[in-house]
């Protein structure tokens, strides 16, 4: 079982985990086009690689942060907290 | 002292199978037809396929015998059914919530159960009935939606209750005291399993015997496109031009459509399956819990085939995890509890790639002729014969068939989502 | 039961002839000592036939005397497919042969072997093809020809368990090696887990001479002594998970059957040794041919003689060492054969059992045929972290490519290289030592002995014993054009049997490289996938802990009756006996509903007003304190969530409900914007479902019951319809109170200190009794919110359905700057094509379609009924449906069909509620 850093209680089982997928940008409800809401609602990169995703540690101090995966390997890097707190990439995941 | 195993032999090769032949071979010892005949990678050919799983090779059949279209490659970056389908568990049923999904699925159903005539190859095609149970009323209402909209497509199902499970599978734990009781199940006696490498294999002769070229270990590393046009594609044994590209991959199915420019709603997730050692048969029924993310059904062989949900977060890797052979098995006790001494013997992991509407992308994409055929989640297999049949006449006529025009790319910016994602959300 | 076969005492055997052992063999007596397997004791009485093969039924004898014997798989009792050559005996063990009908010696389905030539290869697939109308004539024949054991509708469950370790090391495989890692680690300050597959330390030693039975003792003794080590026997470790989660599979467990141990090591040291190879020949299938290995440990382990006239065909040291155990036993020794002389072995014959062994120069009677021709390396623990092994032809076997693993994985004995028992010990502490550091310092490699390459001989025999797979059938493969390794494993089933490839993978693939031509390391590596080890269905599952969740009223429930309704991880009262008449009771007088189900978030902070503004579609910003409001949430893609009430306590100080499946999810939903779009907002959320009891009470008479237990003021002016006030019920301060509606009655609901649950409750029952009042369960409720028209999520709704077609338009409001699902729903208020919910009414009242019935118009699906009940207070049918825009329009009469074909008629209703559509009720 694949352990995940997470930022406030270190490394746990990613079983604690809940996975909320790629970290994307959600546009301005007010101006974006159908095309642009429903991309943000329907597509990903689903890169065979390094990607930065969200996490919801479900069974500890539950809290979102976001983490950079390979998706071929499962190994990770540059946890960073949603509020930017080590992080600068942040964007809001909100699925 | 280590001499070769066969030696060559000048008789005549036996083509068509049959019991017969069997015997006659059996005597002569004349050498079969080769199934897959190897071939120099040329430099076009009207029509590419990339995947040499059921799909695209079911693709490839059909173009050929539907359509005399036999300038064709089938591309596969490893062997031939090494992806999805030869890692899938292998259940046929037609029992879907959608009436666009149920038509699709039926056809597909009635290729299968032809198949085996249809390819002179014996699929192994067994009708078992596919039992789906309902722990929760919910979970019954969508069964009984399901029925329901079945047989308005002629398709048979019924909701069937706890007496009628034990009867179909008397090693059922059906008491009330379970820890998730079964209220009922969709009973769909046209459902089976079949041997799902047989399938490729079959498709794979018959594509074969009519010149098409199956090139294994042939990978694409890349999609030519000019002025809005697909023109060939690039692999690591060379360059081939070709007007006509089809995506046929599972668990590749985004990275091959982002060579062409063609982005995709899907996200790939590993799925596990695992098998059990032989044991005498007792089970004939499929059997499927919903909630409790597990199928099981008992093979020819003896051995007990387990499948579940895909895994709870996206990846690419195929290594398998222990925390999803504990789970099956406990979901699996749960439903028979006294399978405790059955040994699992092997567990392995296939790429689904989930669309937000669980439900496959067929069709066109803004790049002409560049053609997909993705998106199969966990429900590729079945769809393989129906789906080859369809995209080989989209290919010939270059207009879409009705059957596959609901599940077209354009639905999910246009908001036409698939109602399968109606049956998912409320039948857990 | 005689033993003809058992040898005087040897000086390592493992058997205590103090305590004999009774136990059935095909329902016949027989008899062995304690430490004896279930094979050993058989062949110590003579026994040579312990099954029949999977698909020819040739009777197999003893080929490896260990767990992986292909032959030796047996049914004890109601447990199938046991490994007799590796489960120790036990009095009163009921043992029968499998694959065989009527007996082990007479089995009728043998007459397989006389078609043989004809069942080759891909015989399946080329016949049975047509007529096609007979092949399920033909499949339910093939079944009954599938083997292995038979499973037991009345089989217990038994008990299982699990174990959690983390580990400095793990060491998987206690051979010599394995002990002098374990030892060498534990010298280093780490602590140890020491896995063995056999019942005791030792590896090959434990069948050695004298020599190395010293240096098993010593090394025994040195990991007894040693406290860092805890020695787990009979166990085996089956699977290498990411970041070094490894599964051991307990096999002898105190207390329980099996026991799955998953142990976090830092570092990982695998050491499983090496599995002899079988040679492939004709006939080599025999009972009485059998491995090097195989007869060391018949002899030294269990004292048996494997035969009584021996021939050999060795290629090494382990092959000479069984010729000088055959000796020392008193076995005749026909002939010899070294292939590293280049002597070869042509065939084997005999019928039922080996009689005679034809080599490449002379021939020789014999009822033993032992072959040492080389080694397997089990490299799977190494495979599964990553690992391609690579074959070296020299060495004839494969090696795991050290250097490219992980870091804290290791490899050492046999697996990693060749010498003396001193060198590999050396290696293995240069290891342990590493381990115990994770690094690799002071570790040289291993060499790599000669050794010839050896897979078959000039003619064609069993490459898989337990699948019946032949070299020709190899041939066959490959010859179709199946000449990839995976394809004509995949073709044939080569390796896809119970010992996972163990005895045959490097056979096949060498077979296949030579078939095709190309080389070995082409040609393929060996795969290993999971389990390493067949484990059972029971130890995979331990024990059941599926929490529920009872209410704190459940004692008042199982006391009255309360049929049971399992709702998610809830258990709650679905009725007490007669749902109508609570209906009926709530309608005119009062009744009490156990709520506590209801997801309940306290919310706290400054900036509430604006999450509830972003989360539900409706507005909050002017909720003043004491007032309740209904809210509905969407996803962004605009399809309905959850709803509930939510009020405003003080200030800054709210308490949401959500529906009672969906209050996870919706804890995480609001956690989930609050941390990731608002980390700027002030608001604390407290999921304090559990922390409240709670208790819907409704009907008119409400007001009057609570007005009894309350000192709250009730008066309709002062706590009006969609109010919340708190206070003292029932004497609990604390309580929480809000006038809201679900049921279309005056209601209440109350939620008070969950551990007051009980008691509010019995209080409300005593109160209440001369006002008739009566508990009602989840059916009651659910015919009194379908007669309001009130929707359930999840049932009125489904996985597509948007704000618009769940009747919320009332409630969506546009002109919010932003809510989740904004966007859509203003593209779905737009067009006016999309399903709406709507109320229908039967044209015969006194058909109550049921729920999902589908309806039609012109052979297509226009909608279906989502919620159906017969109305205890109308006295006739009311249903809620999804239904096409066109239809929905009131007064429209649609057809509905249902489930047993019928079609009946239906007429879409005046808005959803059926009872009191004006609302005048709740409000009173």
């Amino acid at each position: 079982m694949m352990l995940l850093p997470c930022p406030w209680c270190g490394p746990r089982n990613v079983t604690e985990f809940a996975y909320r997928g790629e970290n994307i940008a959600r546009p301005d409800p007010n101006t974006a086009d159908k095309a642009t809401w429903r991309d943000y609602l329907y597509y990903r990169s689903n890169r065979a690689g390094w990607e930065r995703e969200g996490w919801f540690h479900r069974a500890g101090c539950r809290q979102f942060f976001s983490i950079e995966r390979n998706r071929t390997t499962n190994e990770t890097r540059g946890v960073g907290t949603p509020d930017g707190a080590g992080d600068a990439a942040h964007s809001g995941d909100s699925r | 002292m280590v001499r070769p195993l066969t030696s060559k032999l000048s008789r005549r090769p036996v083509k068509k199978y049959s019991a017969v032949n069997i015997l006659r071979q059996g005597i002569t010892r004349a050498p079969w037809a080769p199934v897959l005949v190897p071939h120099e990678l040329r430099g076009r050919y009207d029509v590419v396929i990339i995947g040499g799983g059921v799909h695209g090779l079911a693709t490839a059949h059909y173009l050929a015998s539907n359509h005399g279209i036999t300038d064709v490659a089938v591309l596969d970056k490893s062997y031939i059914g090494s992806g999805g389908s030869g890692r899938n568990t292998a259940i046929l049923r037609s029992n879907y919530l959608t009436p666009e999904g149920v038509r699709f699925y039926d056809r597909s159903m009635e290729l299968y159960r032809n198949l085996a005539a249809d390819l002179n190859f014996n699929v192994m095609f067994a009708k078992r009935g596919h039992l789906t149970l309902a722990h929760n009323d919910g979970s019954l209402r969508t069964m009984r939606w399901r029925a329901e909209v079945n047989k308005l497509q002629g398709v048979d199902s019924e909701v069937v209750g706890p007496a009628e499970i034990k009867k179909l599978v008397p090693y059922m734990d059906t008491s009330e005291h379970a820890r998730y009781p079964i209220l009922g199940a969709l009973y769909h006696p046209p459902g089976g399993i079949i041997r799902h490498d047989a399938v490729v294999w079959g498709y794979a002769r018959q594509v074969s015997a009519r010149g098409v070229h199956i090139h294994q270990d042939t990978e694409v590393r890349g999609i030519d496109v000019a002025g809005g046009k697909v023109t060939g594609v690039r692999t690591n044994r060379g360059d081939v031009a070709a007007g006509t590209v089809l995506n046929c991959t599972a668990g590749w199915s985004s990275l091959i459509s982002e060579m062409a420019g063609v982005s995709m709603p899907v996200e790939t997730f590993p799925l596990q399956a695992a098998v059990t050692e032989p044991v005498r048969p007792f089970l004939d029924a499929v059997v499927v819990s919903a909630s409790l993310h597990v199928y099981v059904s008992q093979t020819d062989r003896g051995e007990l085939v387990f499948g579940a949900s895909v895994d709870p977060f996206g990846s690419y890797s195929m290594r398998g995890s222990l925390e999803f052979i504990e789970g099956l098995a406990g979901h699996v006790l749960e439903l028979m509890p006294s399978l405790a001494k059955l040994r699992l013997l092997r567990s392995w992991a296939g790429l689904c790639d989930m669309t937000p509407d669980f439900s496959p992308i067929m069709g066109e994409t803004p790049v002409q002729g560049f053609l997909i055929d993705v998106g199969w989640g966990t429900y590729g297999f079945k769809a393989g014969p129906v789906s080859g049949e369809a995209m080989a006449e989209l290919v010939a006529t270059g207009k879409t068939p009705e059957i596959i025009a609901p599940f077209d790319l354009a639905r999910f910016t246009d908001d036409r989502l698939m109602g399968e994602k109606g049956a998912a959300s409320v039948g857990h | 039961m005689t033993a003809p076969m058992r040898l005087p005492s040897q000086p390592g055997e493992v058997i205590d002839r103090t305590v004999p052992l009774m136990f059935g063999w095909n329902g016949r007596a027989a008899s062995g000592y304690a430490g004896d397997t279930i094979t050993s004791a058989l062949a110590a009485s003579g026994e040579r036939v312990f099954s029949r093969s999977f698909k020819y039924h040739r009777p197999r004898g003893i080929l490896t005397a260990a767990f992986d014997d292909p032959g030796c798989t047996v049914q004890v009792g109601d447990e199938p497919n046991v490994r007799a050559a590796h489960r120790r005996l036990a009095a009163g063990m009921d043992v029968r042969a499998e694959n065989a009908w009527p007996s082990l010696k007479y089995d009728v389905k043998a007459a397989n072997q006389l078609v043989g030539r004809f069942l080759g290869a891909g015989f399946y697939y080329k016949t049975f093809i047509s007529p096609q109308r007979l092949w399920p004539a033909y499949e339910s024949v093939l079944r009954r020809f599938s083997a292995g054991g038979s499973m037991s509708v009345d089989a217990r469950r038994g008990d299982y368990d699990k174990r959690y370790v983390h580990v400095d090391v793990l060491v998987a495989g206690g051979g010599p090696a394995g002990m002098a890692a374990a030892l060498a680690a534990a010298d280093a300050g780490a602590s140890v887990l020491l896995v063995e597959q056999e019942y005791d330390l030792g590896g090959h030693l434990r069948y050695g001479g004298a020599a190395e039975l010293a240096t098993l003792r010593e090394l025994r003794d040195r990991v007894a002594a040693a406290d860092a080590i805890e020695v787990l026997t009979d166990s085996v470790a089956i699977g290498r998970y990411e970041d070094n989660w490894i599964a051991v599979m307990q096999r002898t467990a105190a207390g329980v059957a099996e026991r799955l141990v998953k142990a976090r090591a830092r570092s990982l040291v695998v050491a499983p040794g090496l599995i002899e190879r079988p040679y492939v020949f004709a006939g080599n299938d025999l009972p009485g041919v059998m491995l090097s290995t195989g007869v060391r440990r018949l002899i030294n382990l269990y004292a048996v003689k494997p035969g009584l006239r021996a021939a050999a065909f060795i290629a090494n040291e382990a092959g000479d060492a069984a010729v000088e155990d055959l000796r020392r036993a008193g076995v005749q020794i026909a002939h010899v054969a070294d292939a590293r002389r280049g002597t070869g072995l042509v065939h084997a014959t005999g019928r039922g059992g080996l009689r005679s062994v034809r080599f490449s120069d002379r021939t020789v009677e014999a009822d033993l045929l032992v072959t040492a021709v080389g080694w397997t390396a089990p490299t799977a623990l190494a495979s599964m972290a990553g690992d391609r092994p690579e074959f070296d032809p020299g060495a004839a076997r494969f090696f795991p490519t050290v250097a490219e693993l992980p870091g804290g994985i290791y490899c050492t004995g046999g697996l990693a290289g060749d010498g003396s028992l001193d060198e590999l010990v050396g290696h293995a502490t240069a290891v342990g030592r590493a381990a115990a550091t994770r690094s690799r310092v002071g570790v040289a490699p291993l060499p790599h002995d000669p050794h010839p390459a050896l897979f078959h001989g000039p003619t064609d025999g069993f490459v898989d014993l337990c699948e019946d797979v032949t070299s020709k059938d190899l041939a066959t493969a490959v010859a179709e054009g199946y000449d990839g390794a995976e394809l004509a494993k995949r073709y044939t089933t080569s390796t896809m049997g119970p010992t996972q490839g163990k005895l045959e993978v490097v056979n096949t693939i060498a077979m296949i490289a030579e078939l095709t031509g190309r080389g070995i390391a082409e040609t393929g590596t060996t795969t290993w996938r999971p389990p390493y080890a067949p484990v059972t269905l029971g130890a995979l599952a331990g024990r059941t802990f599926e929490p529920v969740r009872y209410s704190p009223m459940q004692p008042w429930h199982s006391a009255h009756g309360a049929k049971p309704l399992v709702a998610g991880a809830w258990i709650r009262p679905d009725h007490y006996g007669d749902p109508a008449a609570e209906v009926r009771a709530v309608r005119s007088g009062v009744g009490i509903i156990d709520v506590t189900p209801i997801g309940k978030l306290d919310l706290q902070g400054p900036d509430v007003a604006k999450l509830l503004n972003l989360l539900y579609v409706n507005k909050w910003s002017k909720l003043g304190i004491g007032r309740v409001r209904y809210g509905a949430m969407c996803a962004d893609d605009g399809v309905v969530f959850d709803d509930g009430v939510t009020g405003r306590l003080a200030e800054d100080h709210y308490l949401m409900s959500t529906t009672s499946s969906g209050a996870a999810a919706v804890w995480e939903w609001v956690e989930n914007w609050l941390q990731t779009e608002h980390p700027e907002w002030a608001v604390h959320v407290t999921p304090v479902t559990t922390s409240y009891a709670s208790i819907n009470v409704a009907g008119p008479k409400s007001r009057e019951l609570i007005a009894r237990v309350t000192d709250v003021d009730l008066s309709p002016d002062d706590f009006g319809y969609m109010h919340v006030r708190t206070g003292r019920v029932a004497g609990v301060e604390d309580s929480v109170l809000w006038r809201i509606g679900f049921t279309g009655e005056l209601s209440y609901e109350l939620h008070v200190p969950g551990a007051f649950g009980l008691h509010v409750w019995e209080t409300l029952l005593r109160e209440g009794a001369d006002l008739g009042v009566r508990a009602f369960g989840v059916e009651a409720q659910r015919i009194l919110r379908l007669e309001k028209g009130h929707l359930i999520v999840g049932q009125d709704t489904d996985g597509l359905t948007r704000g618009f077609s769940a009747g919320l338009d009332w409630a969506i409001k546009l002109d919010k700057d932003d809510f989740v699902g904004k966007p859509e729903l203003v593209w779905q208020g737009e067009r006016s094509d999309h399903p709406r919910l709507v109320g229908l009414a039967t044209v015969d009242p006194q058909l109550v379609p049921p729920e999902a019935s589908q309806i039609v118009a012109g052979g297509e699906i226009v909608g279906r009924v989502t919620s159906s009940r017969m109305s205890p207070t109308l006295r006739r049918s009311v249903c809620l449906a999804q239904l096409a825009d066109r239809l929905a329009r009131p007064g429209t009469t649609v057809n509905v069909r249902l489930p047993d074909g019928r079609t009946i008629q239906a007429r879409v209703t005046d808005g959803l509620a059926a009872v009191d559509p004006d609302g005048k009720r709740m409000r009173v």
